[in-house]
């Protein structure tokens, strides 16, 4: 894989301490210097808001963490989105100013991914050979946070796929598509992967994608796999759909979250769509079986970025518990929003989409009093959990994002569709969709079974956010 | 190549569905992207193919009286640099401006926001 260093380098007449600490000062320095981020400190998450394309078309949001920091003259950001890449800003002095460099790699899969975002075809290469399989995931718009280290987690799991000899004596080839939070351009991706040849797709994006790709895509011969938490409803044929079911995860969290608010009146805010609308009207059923009320309800759309009017009529409510059924950047910006406008003093919020990489963007303060609910947590012990996470960390080092039942659930589903294929009768999709119906394995977040075309069985887990992580318990 | 014209180029699905047939077969002629396409009629696939070749995206070859389109392939890995080198160097200048006209205070310090 090539890589290219691109620089831009401006001088500056002001001593360097002054240019340094314009970074994440939010003062309207530009993209880079308005890097979005609690501290400036090793470690931490950083967003850039870079009008890649223009104003009109909206920022891309890349998303790092600070992998060098020296006051002050070295800032280096390592990012795993829109693809994975180090910036380097170097701060020097020069004469009596300063010179300031920025130094940016970029590798085939960032060039590539932004050639087509600027709708160059980028040829997929051939395919002879092997087993390809296509991963529809998030690399841009709001479901990017949570789909952080999912490519990675997708990966790695190919790459131990192949170790044991790939699938049925050919190794399996990951083509990657990004839907850009955007289910018009899911369906393009997803055709996209179907036209380069792959025999299945791990659609590991939001549902309002899954199901429009899945619906016009019914035509292709192709298997089409939902790991991620979702509301079901789309199994059977060549579509599978595995993950965390709503009414599992409220039916665990209902109870616990209500004793420690010491309240029962919720109300119920999330994004228009699919998921979060199966979700509240499962919390309807759940919640009166538990004795709980709906006090108040919202939708905003996915990409909203001010939620003042639907926070204040959560304040309103007088609710105990905000179930927040947002996802990836939606649920950090309300999140930090509720924490602002002092709804943590009143309110618990529990959000079923709540996971590492989408906690550490909210930060410590503004998480705390938030509860999450899935199947998989780095937390969880075991050697199956310490083992995996130690090999990730090995491939993709200290700064890489960390792993949820969101990027994990992909893992998963690789591994489950080529211990299918390699079972399965014939060599095509209706026979291994069968055989993924009735397959089981032992992984990180522990046995898992799945039965039919969209059930999977697993452990649940709470999990109560904490600085630097989750307090993670085993529910019911 | 301007890159507002090519992205105003791609804000259509039509336009998109074009690209798309063109990316999986080396060359069509107007006629055949016209069968392919089913939600719009044959003049409207013509001026969609016209606003794609002027932004750069597509190549245009004639013979006879028929007209073959392809995916242009020169300069996409020029195009980009160039695009992420601009947006690289605007955002130094808008460090820069801020600095020089009095953002950060005598001291470097710089009143933090959320």
């Amino acid at each position: 894989m090539s890589r290219l260093a691109l620089t831009a380098e401006q001088h500056v007449d002001a001593p360097p301490a002054a240019v340094f600490a314009l970074f994440g000062a939010g003062t309207g320095a530009g993209w880079l210097f308005d890097a979005v981020c609690d501290r400036v400190a090793l470690g931490a998450v950083v967003t850039l808001q870079a009008p890649m394309f223009g104003m009109a078309a909206g920022p891309v949001e890349i998303l790092g963490r600070i992998s060098a920091v020296r006051s002050p003259s070295r800032i280096e950001i390592r990012h795993d989105q829109p693809w994975r890449g180090r910036l380097r800003v170097h701060v020097d002095p020069d004469g009596s100013g300063t010179r300031v460099r920025l130094i940016a790699d970029l590798d085939d899969a960032g060039l590539h991914w932004l050639m087509r975002r600027r709708g160059f075809s980028v040829p997929d290469g051939g395919v002879e050979g092997t087993h390809p399989v296509g991963l529809l995931t998030s690399k841009s718009g709001s479901a990017s946070v949570f789909a952080s280290a999912t490519e990675n987690l997708a990966a790695m799991a190919v790459e131990e796929i192949n170790a044991e000899g790939g699938i049925r004596g050919r190794p399996v080839r990951l083509i990657v598509g990004d839907d850009a939070t955007d289910p018009r351009l899911g369906t393009i991706e997803a055709w996209r992967l179907v036209h380069a040849g792959c025999r299945a797709i791990m659609a590991s994006t939001t549902s309002a994608t899954f199901t429009r790709a899945a619906h016009e895509l019914r035509g292709a011969d192709v298997l089409m796999v939902q790991p991620v938490m979702n509301e079901g409803g789309m199994g059977g044929g060549l579509r599978v759909q595995l993950g965390e079911r709503p009414e599992s995860q409220l039916r665990a969290a209902a109870a616990p979250i209500m004793e420690v608010a010491g309240g029962r009146r919720w109300f119920l805010a999330g994004n228009d769509y699919v998921w979060p609308q199966v979700v509240h009207s499962a919390a309807r059923r759940v919640l009166a079986d538990h004795g709980g009320t709906v006090v108040g309800e919202g939708f905003a759309p996915l990409g909203t970025r001010d939620f003042a009017p639907l926070i204040e009529n959560v304040l309103r409510s007088g609710a105990d518990i905000v179930l927040s059924s947002f996802v990836g950047a939606d649920l950090v910006h309300f999140e930090r929003q509720c924490h602002a406008m002092g709804v943590r003093e009143r309110c618990r919020s529990l959000a079923l989409a709540l996971d590492e990489p989408t906690r550490e963007r909210i930060g410590d303060d503004a998480a705390s009093g938030m509860w999450g609910v899935s199947g998989y947590f780095e937390q969880l012990p075991g050697d199956i959990n310490e083992a995996f996470l130690r090999r990730y960390r090995a491939a993709y080092g200290a700064f890489a994002p960390p792993v949820s039942s969101i990027s994990e659930s992909v893992y998963e589903a690789l591994h489950l569709y080529a211990i299918a294929a390699r079972r399965a009768t014939d060599d095509d999709a209706v026979s291994t969709a069968r055989e993924l119906h009735t397959s089981h394995m032992a992984f990180p977040r522990g046995m898992v079974s799945v039965v039919g075309p969209e059930t999977m069985q697993q452990r649940l887990f709470l999990a109560e956010a904490t600085p630097g992580g989750f307090l993670v318990s085993r529910a019911g | 190549m301007a890159a507002d014209e090519a992205f105003d180029a791609l804000a259509d699905p039509v336009r998109r569905e074009i690209l798309t047939l063109l990316a999986q077969n080396d060359e069509c002629s107007a006629g055949e992207l016209s069968d392919r396409i089913n939600r719009v009629g044959r003049t409207a696939v013509s001026s969609h193919l016209r606003v794609l070749r002027t932004a750069g995206l597509i190549a245009e070859r004639r013979n006879g009286r028929f007209r073959y389109y392809s995916v242009d392939a020169t300069g996409p890995a020029q195009d980009v640099i160039q695009l992420l080198q601009e947006l690289f160097q605007g955002s130094l200048d808008a460090a820069k401006a801020a600095v020089e006209t009095g953002a950060a205070d005598a001291d470097g310090s710089i009143r933090r926001a959320m």
